[in-house]
């Protein structure tokens, strides 16, 4: 079970840890608040509270940078 | 799960501050509903106007210019655009290079002006020297200068930027924080300078957390330049905006109850605090200023120049 990861230049085939392992659980522990980025899950805009499902493609746009 | 305005169950968005739930079609709408809202009840446009939208590339002045182009369609408006280089290597080029493609999109007119051509001087440059006082301020300073100028040479009768809500309750609160009673009189959706050299400015998305512009470039699939300005961080804006941000998780209504807040006092604010307006002229440039030298000068002169 695991997901595509994209994120700035990074793109990354990630392991899906547990059940219902959602794009927030994601945001925390790559200590990303989701304030600050936006989610697609395949190409398509979701809220963080969506749960990654096996072969998904997962990309995180960051849309504000501190200052 | 699903849109609270449509049904649609392709969510994209809740609002924290009121738990609604949008798809994306209705998020978009939501956007440029409460933009379009905003202008009307605070009168920032009349028929014929010209707009001289202040385009850095960015997702905000994007989203301005966007917006503001629906007025221009249909035909109340006419749009030009500035975009001030402020010469930071590895940053500023590609918001200037977005900016232009923008322009040439609408088919308006746009130039570009950089510090090293108007000043001889690029930031980086200001930077290195050992008696500077901050990139912001001299960002700030000269920035405001050259689209004054801008605004004036190309006949706009007003300057639009992309102030959103979270850059407008910092203003607040840091003019609060630093006692700077004369420049909290200058905020709002709207702002006259009793000098006629200076264009009316006016902040359309000034109701818009910036998040949501984030989403709605994104949603709409705008090309815009998402990166960080590399001095950024050395600023008091970054560490109050931080505070805020921190607050707004527990108290998702704070931005707009201090914006509401500060909308009531402005008018008391400014009639005991405005300062009156300098009448006088810089002796060196022309422009405005309370002093010999205005600004913009002052910071050329101490930096030697």
């Amino acid at each position: 079970m695991s997901f595509l990861l994209k994120y700035k230049q990074l793109e990354e085939k990630c392991e899906i840890p547990n059940e219902n392992y959602t794009i927030r659980d994601l945001l925390d522990e790559m200590e990303l608040s989701p304030q600050t980025v936006v989610s697609k899950q395949n190409g398509e805009l979701v809220i963080e509270d969506t749960v990654i499902e096996d072969g998904d493609e997962i990309q995180l746009v960051q849309i504000i940078y501190g200052g | 799960m699903q849109c609270s305005k449509c049904g649609n169950p392709k969510v994209i968005y809740k609002r924290e501050q009121s738990g609604q739930l949008l798809c994306q079609d209705c998020f978009i709408e939501s956007i440029e509903k409460k933009v379009i809202k905003t202008i009307k009840n605070e009168k920032l446009l009349d028929k014929g106007d010209k707009v001289l939208v202040a385009l850095s590339g960015g997702k905000d002045s994007v989203t301005t210019l966007e917006i503001l182009n629906s007025f221009r369609k249909m035909q109340v408006i006419d749009i030009c655009a500035v975009t001030v280089d402020e010469g930071i290597a590895n940053y500023r080029q590609e918001g200037v290079d977005i900016a232009k493609r923008h322009a040439e999109r609408l088919g308006i007119e746009h130039k570009v002006v950089s510090l090293k051509e108007d000043y001889g001087i690029t930031l980086d440059e200001i930077m290195e020297k050992e008696n500077h006082r901050g990139s912001c301020t001299y960002c700030g300073v000269f920035r405001r200068t050259i689209i004054n100028k801008a605004a004036r040479e190309m006949g706009a009768t007003k300057i639009a930027t992309g102030h959103n809500l979270d850059d407008e309750v910092q203003a607040i609160m840091m003019n609060y924080l630093e006692g700077n009673t004369g420049n909290l009189t200058k905020l709002g959706a709207k702002t006259e300078s009793k000098a006629e050299e200076f264009t009316v400015k006016i902040k359309p998305l000034r109701e818009i957390p910036e998040r949501e512009i984030g989403l709605y470039v994104v949603a709409k699939d705008l090309e815009v330049h998402f990166d960080s300005c590399p001095y950024a961080m050395q600023s008091f804006r970054g560490e109050v905006s931080e505070v805020i941000n921190q607050l707004a998780e527990k108290h998702p209504t704070i931005k707009y109850s201090t914006l509401r807040g500060y909308d009531k006092i402005k008018n008391t604010l400014k009639k005991e605090m405005q300062k009156e307006y300098a009448h006088g002229r810089c002796k060196r440039c022309g422009e405005p200023a309370s002093n010999e030298l205005c600004k913009a000068c002052f910071f050329l002169e101490e930096l030697g120049l």
